[in-house]
């Protein structure tokens, strides 16, 4: 078992390094846990993946596995020495082998004897839930029992670590969701450290033991999936991870950590405030529209406002409230609350819940 | 009671509109109807021309060929050329198509403009020219090897099979080196990368996963090496018959001396049909596995290997290669089409001479090149038009039968050019009109021969065209022709054009069918250098052969000018030969 250091990590392509496609990437990733990187498409979290696995020099900075450094700019332990697994987006299952030949391919590069390997290949493609399959060529097979067929491959072998770029990306929902489970499952069944890169942010949640969540080749976050998703550490972060309502704001006054923002007039929300956070700043207000309730009016700390649109989702419903100053916010509501599109309503906002991000210069709402 | 009334309504719809289909109708049956003139009638005449005995129907022509000594030995002889053809050109394409997909071996644009010019160079004028340099007795580096250097071990038969091996090679790795390195360039790294984080090395990954992933489209290239190779008449010709090896199309050709052995020459096709047909055959199948190197997609591209000296080794291999494809070759028939007369001391003497003579003088090779020019332009057009036509039937309808039609289409590919023209001579004795010798027969042959690069331009072009576009002329009323005329053609218009010229260029290069079908009043191009070179008229041979390069290097320049790049190098090669 093993866990991962990386340390001031950063790689760029190209022959001038105008654009770094990961720069200064610190993680501590545990021995045992299930560690995602999330980002949209770009913002290095494959590369990150790469250099783990060695197929990439790191231009600074170190990759250092149980103590031992295998990444360095002075060079890298070679992939096949690594003795990780690696899931790739395609799967890259060998189309000219056979399920079993394709699963047993690490094993025989280990010298197992046969019949052991046989046996440890039944097992691996059992616990895909793959058995009976061994002599099918891969185009015979679906998407979502090639994906199977990639992990077995990957899993028979016995690593300490698995690498899985965006395994799941090319299922569709119900077997997204499904091959979802049993990911979980199997990674707390093999104890194995997973390493695991998606830009999906509900896969990254319900998944991770810890979230990096990259932008711009920069590790903007690195937590546990309610840190991220419950208190972000910036903007990027709070707009990647599901919806989110950004007003932008003035800030009144802060005291005791806590800051007074005002959206408008008759609007001001009491946020937990950023260190260095002074009244006048500029900020935007972060609210989840699931913290926000909609009320009768006239009910105890609610903004009136007018119901504008009326969304509805099957499991909830989305509301936009438009308040006389102005600003509009998403709200989800339980989907047997009813209201009609026209009607004033009390809002309610959870200010524990809610988040400021100053205006860095460009950066708008 | 409302379903059976909408299926009614369904089902009466296509026939309120039978007006519109006509023209469209006439359109198609007119390109099958020139798709069974020009190959299905002519090859059954073909067979049924060596079953014609003395009396009724026998076997005897197979009989004869297949046991009588001439025979068999040609055909040994071309199997003899085709296996070390086909050896030497998976060598050398291999390597090369290895060193510009994987390695940092410099000069990789060289390499690969060596590669496609290798293959345009008409064949029969690189024999001419080797003979130029190696014939025993007068050839340029013979002589100065034994007489002037006097080291005579240093001297070289151009007319052995070894001579012969090495010319056709030289037209023929492209093949193999076209189809194994964008196999090369297009295996998905991650399989190889997959590979490599399970513990395999560079070589056990280069064994056990690429070798097996590019076989398919290596070996389908080696056999595409060796159709070509055993149907050239023209190198066979020129280097073989000097050296008495004969080969299969120069044994056919020798049958239409007086007097005509038209039954044997037919049965001698056909088993030489069989030969190429069944190497194609095998060469469908593996082509038909490449399904493989197509996968995947978003994986990244392999890390080159870095060869350190070893690139430079490669690079000079390379070099090597240049050399002997087209640097030695074309600098003699430049050379040799300024002289006086060629020998070690022919830049005493350089003259135009030899340009006039052909251009202004002698109305021999006036006619040729104003037939080439002609027949070319015409079977071009001719064969684009016919393709189109045929890869819409294949793409845009539902006609019963079309898959057969396209196969149909693609025939010729199987035919050497000497084949084709029995073939013809067969069809055309038993019709009632005269067209033996006529530049219609030889239009007839061309456009037969070329179909299936027209049909091929026409069918990428078409899939590249989503149906839909043309479904939005239609919805909003457009006609057939309306809709051909304003969607289709223009869309549709680059692509044709490249495949006009990948069928120009070949034709005013066509020996091995214009041999047995010209006459002096339809002589083309290829066949007066022939005949010229055949005759000892050393240098104005070379002349003609330059304008015949020339003609070709605007054809081609067009062809890349014109967006054909794109189209030219994504259509696999076909085979082509003079």
């Amino acid at each position: 078992m093993a866990g991962i250091s990386i340390r001031g990590l950063s790689k760029s392509f190209g022959e001038k390094s105008e654009v770094a496609a990961v720069s200064d990437i610190d993680i501590e990733i545990k021995d045992n846990s299930f560690v995602t990187l999330l980002g949209p498409s770009g913002c290095g979290k494959t590369t990150t993946l790469r250099l783990i696995a060695g197929y990439i020099v790191p231009d600074t900075g170190t990759i250092e596995i149980n103590g031992r450094v295998l990444s360095s700019p002075s060079g890298v332990v070679s992939p096949e020495a690594r003795g990780m697994g690696m899931v790739f987006q395609n799967y890259a299952i060998w189309p000219h082998k056979t399920v079993f030949e394709n699963v047993v391919f690490g094993l025989k590069i280990r010298k197992v004897p046969a019949a052991e390997a046989k046996k440890k290949v039944t097992e691996a493609l059992a616990l895909v839930n793959l058995s009976g399959l061994e002599a099918r060529y891969p185009n015979e097979l679906s998407g979502g029992q090639q994906q199977r067929v990639a992990l077995a491959r990957s899993l028979v072998v016995e690593p300490d670590i698995l690498l899985l770029d965006e395994p799941l990306s090319n299922l569709d929902a119900k077997l997204r969701e499904r091959m979802r489970t049993e990911l979980k499952e199997l990674q707390r069944r093999t104890g194995i450290t997973f390493v695991y890169v998606t830009h999906d942010q509900a896969e990254a949640l319900a998944l991770s033991d810890h979230i990096a969540v990259m932008s711009a080749g920069r590790v903007q976050q690195f937590g546990s999936p309610f840190d991220v998703y419950a208190h972000p550490s910036n903007r990027m972060v709070a707009d990647f991870m599901g919806l989110v309502n950004l007003v932008p704001g003035t800030v009144r006054a802060v005291a005791n950590g806590r800051g007074t923002v005002a959206v408008a007039d008759d609007l001001t929300f009491d946020v937990a405030a950023p260190a260095g956070l002074a009244a006048g700043d500029r900020v935007d207000v972060a609210i989840r529209p699931e913290n926000i309730r909609l009320e009768a009016p006239g009910a105890a700390g609610g903004v009136t406002a007018k119901l504008t649109n009326h969304v509805f989702l099957g499991n909830i419903s989305e509301y936009y409230v438009t308040f006389p100053s102005g600003p509009v916010l998403r709200v989800q509501t339980h989907p047997l609350q009813r209201m009609n599109v026209g009607d004033d309503v009390s809002v309610v906002v959870d200010a524990l819940q809610c988040s400021a991000f100053r205006h860095d210069g460009a950066t708008s709402a | 009671m409302s379903t059976e009334a909408i299926q009614t309504t369904l089902r009466a719809a296509p026939m309120a509109q039978p007006r519109r289909v006509r023209l469209e109708h006439i359109v198609m049956g007119g390109a099958i109807l020139s798709l069974i003139v020009l190959v299905v009638l002519p090859l059954l005449f073909l067979l049924v021309g060596s079953l014609k005995g003395e009396q009724g129907m026998s076997l005897d022509h197979f009989a004869e060929v297949l046991s009588g000594r001439l025979y068999v030995n040609a055909l040994k002889n071309s199997l003899i050329l085709g296996a070390w053809t086909g050896l030497f050109s998976l060598l050398i394409g291999l390597v090369l198509a290895w060193a510009v997909a994987r390695t940092d071996v410099p000069g990789k644009k060289f390499i690969n403009a060596t590669a496609t010019l290798s293959y345009l160079l008409p064949p029969f004028l690189t024999a001419i020219a080797f003979t130029y340099l190696f014939s025993p007795n007068a050839g340029l580096i013979n002589v100065l090897m034994r007489d002037v250097l006097g080291l005579p071990w240093l001297t070289f038969n151009i007319f052995s099979m070894t001579g012969l091996v090495i010319v056709t090679v030289m037209h023929t790795f492209p093949f193999v080196y076209l189809l194994a390195s964008s196999a090369l360039q297009s295996v998905d790294a991650s399989y190889e990368e997959a590979a490599q984080i399970l513990g395999a090395s560079k070589m056990r990954t280069a064994f056990s996963i690429t070798a097996p992933l590019v076989a398919p489209a290596v070996l389908s290239g080696t056999l595409l090496a060796f159709v070509n190779a055993i149907a050239l008449f023209g190198s066979q010709a020129i280097i073989g018959l000097p050296g008495r090896i004969v080969t299969l199309p120069t044994r056919i050709y020798a049958l239409f001396d007086y007097p005509p052995e038209y039954g044997l020459a037919s049965a001698l096709s056909l088993v030489f049909v069989i030969l190429t047909v069944g190497a194609l055959y095998l060469q469908r199948s593996f082509l038909a596995k490449r399904s493989y190197v197509t996968l995947g997609g978003k994986g990244s591209r392999p890390q080159l290997m870095e060869l350190g000296i070893f690139r430079w080794v490669v690079f000079g291999f390379a070099v090597i290669i240049f050399v002997i494809a087209i640097l030695a070759p074309y600098s003699t028939l430049i050379a040799v089409s300024f002289s006086k007369s060629w020998g070690l001391e022919f830049w005493k003497n350089l003259t135009l001479a030899n340009y006039k003579f052909i251009l202004f003088e002698y109305n021999v090779t006036q006619r040729a090149i104003l037939n080439s020019l002609f027949l070319a332009t015409i079977a071009a057009t001719l064969a684009v038009l016919l393709g189109t036509v045929m890869g819409w039937i294949d793409l845009r309808t539902r006609i019963p039968g079309r898959k057969i039609l396209d196969y149909a289409s693609l025939v010729p590919l199987g035919l050497p050019g000497i084949v084709v023209a029995v073939a013809l001579i067969q069809f055309w004795l038993a019709m009632p009109v005269a067209l033996y010798g006529t530049l219609t027969i030889l239009l007839l042959a061309y456009v037969g021969r070329y179909l299936p690069l027209g049909v091929r331009a026409a069918n990428a072009s078409l899939r590249q065209v989503d149906p839909s576009l043309e479904e939005s002329a239609t919805i909003l009323g457009a006609s057939w022709l309306t809709t051909l005329r304003e969607v289709t053609l223009p869309l549709i218009r680059p692509g044709l054009f490249a495949g006009w010229l990948l069928v120009f260029v070949p034709v005013i290069q066509e020996l091995s069918a214009s041999i047995l079908l010209f006459s002096s009043s339809s002589i083309t191009l290829a066949v007066a250098v022939y005949n010229l070179y055949e005759t000892g008229y050393i240098e104005p041979v070379a002349a003609l052969a330059m304008i015949n390069m020339m003609i070709i290097g605007v054809a081609i320049w067009l062809a890349y000018r014109i967006g054909g790049r794109s189209a030219g190098s994504r259509s696999e090669p076909a085979p082509v030969s003079a």
